[in-house]
């Protein structure tokens, strides 16, 4: 009997394939997920998870094979069809009312009570109840808009065990946590394991999938590689099956610092109440020098480069670049004094994803490039800059003419840091710059970035990736609470140094 | 490119799925009615395109559709709801009649011209406080231009019974405008004008903006993305700003065509609602030049169709405007959708 059909398997696929156009996304698709354990799944960008969960919620269906639940074959016309088999899942992007409380949140859909009126103290006890159970402490009475991330990602997992789920699928649950918030998601998610809940995880830090999970299944290009015990592997081969070669780091070498580019000098941002966002922080980088950004989320990081690309007014403070003032002025004035700007959020603010290729390429250099005919766009112009940074970046794409919103995440990342880099600014604000991107392609990203400094490129990078910021950086700055808690060299850059000052210990 | 053939023909299905929704519609009200709905439909496209003096009738009736679907479309490009183009055709036409009677001596095309670029420009004028509204302190335009309509056509009623009143005239209208300031008839006998020729050259100038012009670039990325914009260094608040004086020039510039073209002055009723209508040309027609033409000239030949067949033939205006309404309600169906993305999009700005 194939796995996929015996009792002890929880959810499974069987034969699972589906097609978009030309893209085999799913290709005979093989999974057994055994009741109580932790199950990972890894993959490049375009491996075929997301859309294997999206089968696996009902929200796409199969062109062909099956999907399996006890043994037995289902079909999901929706979430909610996979909730009443106690299949639930926890998306990226949280789906919390942020008007209404945290306990409300998590009663949202099935209220306890009669004729309508809702039974909030019942609520109340059962949220308190599921809270205890797996271990964590919450304000229930705060609001879901008031609430950080890590809280209003626990109410999403406790929200799908108020209503009954036992198998829960959490996609990429870290990307938005500090490393000691993913301690605690462990815990939580350890906890309910012993219980004997079935635990799904799509991610692509290997390392997590190490400490984490039980057993671990590969895709690569819609196929499943192989499922393995976490135990009898190590992570480097662990890699070398994900990209299916092996991924040389990019090389770091010293090069020569020049002059200061950027000069910040008490900088301040207005926050939403009476702590400011941003304050009163003071540093600088100069021509060859990247300097790192350390923080938990949250703490300044995002108040900083939105004020230093002019997309928020700082309330004190000075920012030069080339000794030129900044602050203030308006984010063309920023961009043309040579400022190029990466933001965190790739398909919100970076890219436009309903425009082509083509126009979120040139667009920024639009003005110069029609300063060229009169305010002519010349169609042969702009696909020519574009063509120009697709081949540089090696950005994959189905027609220059196409959404930017069908290109892998990766692909979009490559294009967005590529539009930057080319312009050659001599300052670079790149946020979570490898977010979401797979081993391959954050290899190929922190190869443009380390190829930029050598040029003699400033950058500024905020990652919530400590590695990442070791790595990378020449110094790091420590953000806490919207303050600058201190500067650590490279030579003494590591967790340990690091992680003391991100929660607000002064600097030894 | 290999997808152009499938999205032109996703867009026309679109275009279509309306009209053919409000035919079996108005097939159904006829049927119960006791009429046979093929013969009714063949009367009424008979009076909409049936020869050179009905084609033209109808393109007449198209005409100020045109412009405001138009320039609905360039607000709407920008993210911008401006439900204010009524106003804007109101105050342009009165504008453009006034300089029509009023500006003696200008004498031959020149009287024309300053009536057009008069209309025109209090048009824009008119939008210029909710733009900057909308543009510098993030007023709701939706609300802002629905109100401007009402005291648009406030002032306008309000002069053409006052200060403007033609001298003799019991009914509230201006003296007629001078001959010079007419504009040129296309096909004597019939009403149609040089303001349909206007009316199609401004889509071409619109559809070249939006695709090779830097503004229309920019215009189209506000409308899609304002966050991003922003952050590309486009100044969000001038294109809004901008996109909402232009959509009330076009506005300005379709009640003069119509003032100068159709009605030689400008009287009380001016406008039976294009404003409105614009709105789902602009939608049907989703913001692209070929589909608000089509839009306008579908509008039109219901128009056209409906005023004539209830003369001569045993079909009562009500289904016309049966057929009107089923389509402006599923224009309703494209401007929620369009109203929830652009929320969505706000939603996340800051």
């Amino acid at each position: 009997m194939p796995e996929v059909d015996s009792p002890t398997t929880r959810l499974g696929a069987d034969g699972i394939s589906r097609r978009f156009g030309s893209v085999v996304a799913n290709d005979g698709i093989d999974l057994a997920v055994r009741t109580g354990e932790i199950h990972a799944i890894v993959g490049q960008n375009g491996a075929g998870k997301s859309t294997l969960m999206r089968i696996f919620q009902g929200l796409d269906q199969p062109d062909a094979g099956r999907v399996i639940v006890d043994g037995r074959p289902v079909r999901f016309r929706g979430p909610a069809d996979a909730l009443a088999h106690g299949i639930g899942m926890v998306h990226q992007e949280f789906m919390l009312a942020d008007a209404l409380t945290l306990a409300e949140n998590l009663i949202l859909g099935a209220e306890p009570g009669r004729w309508g009126i809702i039974d909030r103290r019942a609520a109340l006890d059962r949220a308190r109840q599921l809270a205890d159970q797996a271990g964590v402490d919450l304000d229930w009475h705060q609001l879901a808009g008031d609430a950080s991330v890590p809280d209003r990602q626990i109410v999403e997992i406790l929200r799908l065990l108020y209503r009954g789920a036992d198998t829960l699928i959490l996609d990429e649950p870290t990307a938005v946590l500090a490393p000691s918030q993913v301690d605690r998601l462990f815990g939580l998610l350890r906890a309910l394991r012993q219980d004997g809940h079935t635990i799904l995880f799509i991610s692509h830090k290997l390392r997590e999938v190490m400490a984490l999970a039980d057993r671990v299944t590969v895709l690569r290009q819609g196929r499943v590689i192989t499922t393995i015990d976490v135990g009898s592997i190590d992570q480097d081969a662990l890699a070398q099956l994900v990209v299916g070669e092996t991924v040389e780091p990019p090389q770091r070498t010293a090069c020569d610092v020049g002059d200061v580019i950027l000069d910040v000098a008490g900088l301040s941002v207005a926050g939403l109440g009476d702590r400011p966002a941003l304050d009163q922080v003071t540093f600088s980088v100069k021509a060859g020098e990247i300097l790192g950004i350390a923080g938990v989320a949250g703490n300044g990081q995002e108040a900083l480069i939105a004020s230093l690309i002019g997309l928020a007014r700082p309330s004190a403070g000075r920012m030069t670049v080339h000794d030129e003032d900044l602050a203030g002025l308006s984010v063309a004035d920023h961009r043309a004094a040579g400022i190029g700007y990466v933001s965190a959020d790739r398909a919100g603010e970076g890219l436009c994803r309903q425009a082509t290729l083509t126009e979120n390429a040139i667009a920024g250099e639009q003005r110069p490039l029609a300063a060229e005919a009169r305010g002519w766009l010349m169609p042969g112009r702009c696909k020519q800059r574009a063509q120009t940074i697709i081949d540089r970046y090696q950005v994959v794409h189905g027609g220059l003419g196409r959404p930017v919103a069908e290109l892998s995440g990766g692909n979009q990342q490559r294009l967005l840091i590529g539009r930057e880099i080319d312009r050659s600014p001599s300052l670079l604000l790149i946020a979570q710059p490898t977010r979401g991107v797979d081993l391959k392609g954050i290899a190929a990203i922190h190869r443009e970035l380390l190829a930029y400094r050598q040029r003699g490129g400033a950058i500024v990078m905020v990652s919530e990736e400590l590695d990442e910021l070791i790595a990378l950086s020449d110094r790091i700055l420590v953000l806490c609470g919207g303050r600058a808690m201190g500067i650590v060299d490279r030579e003494d850059a590591s967790t340990e140094t690091l992680a003391p000052l991100m929660v607000g210990a002064a600097a030894a | 490119m290999s997808d152009a053939v499938p999205r032109a023909l996703e867009d026309g299905l679109r275009l279509a799925m309306p009209f053919v929704a409000a035919l079996l519609v108005g097939s159904i009200l006829l049927a119960i009615t006791g009429r046979d709905p093929f013969s009714t439909y063949a009367e009424l496209f008979n009076e909409a395109l049936g020869g050179q003096s009905r084609i033209a009738a109808t393109l007449t009736a198209a005409t100020p559709l045109i412009f405001t679907g138009l320039a609905t479309a360039i607000a709407f490009r920008a993210g911008v709801f401006n439900v204010g183009v009524e106003g804007s055709f109101y105050l342009g036409g009165l504008a453009a009649a006034w300089v029509g009677f009023a500006w003696i001596g200008l004498g031959g095309t020149l009287q024309m011209l300053a009536a057009l670029g008069f209309g025109a420009l209090v048009g824009g004028l008119w939008m210029l406080l909710p733009g900057w509204l909308r543009a510098r302190m993030d007023v709701d335009e939706v609300v802002t231009t629905l109100m401007l309509n009402f005291i648009a056509i406030g002032i306008a009623l309000w002069l053409v019974n006052g200060p403007l009143l033609a001298a003799g005239s019991a009914n509230s209208a201006t003296p007629m405008v001078l001959a010079e300031a007419r504009l040129p008839r296309l096909i004597p006998p019939s009403t149609l004008n040089a303001g349909f020729l206007i009316g199609l050259a401004a889509l071409v100038v619109y559809g070249v903006w939006l695709r090779l012009r830097v503004g229309g670039f920019e215009n189209r990325l506000v409308g899609l993305n304002p966050r991003f914009a922003r952050s590309v260094g486009i100044s969000v608040s001038s294109v809004i700003l901008l996109a909402i004086v232009l959509s009330g020039v076009i506005g300005g510039l379709g009640g003069a065509t119509h003032a100068l073209g159709v009605v030689g002055r400008f009287s009380e009723g001016f406008s039976p609602g294009y404003g409105f209508t614009g709105i789902a040309v602009a939608l049907l027609g989703r913001n692209r030049p070929v589909g608000i033409l089509i839009g306008a000239l579908i509008f039109g030949a219901l128009t056209s169709a409906g005023t004539t067949v209830q003369l001569f033939a045993d079909i009562p205006l009500d289904l016309v405007q049966v057929l009107e309404g089923t389509v402006m309600m599923l224009a309703v169906v494209e401007a929620v959708r369009w109203a929830r993305r652009r929320r969505a999009v706000r939603a996340v700005a800051p």
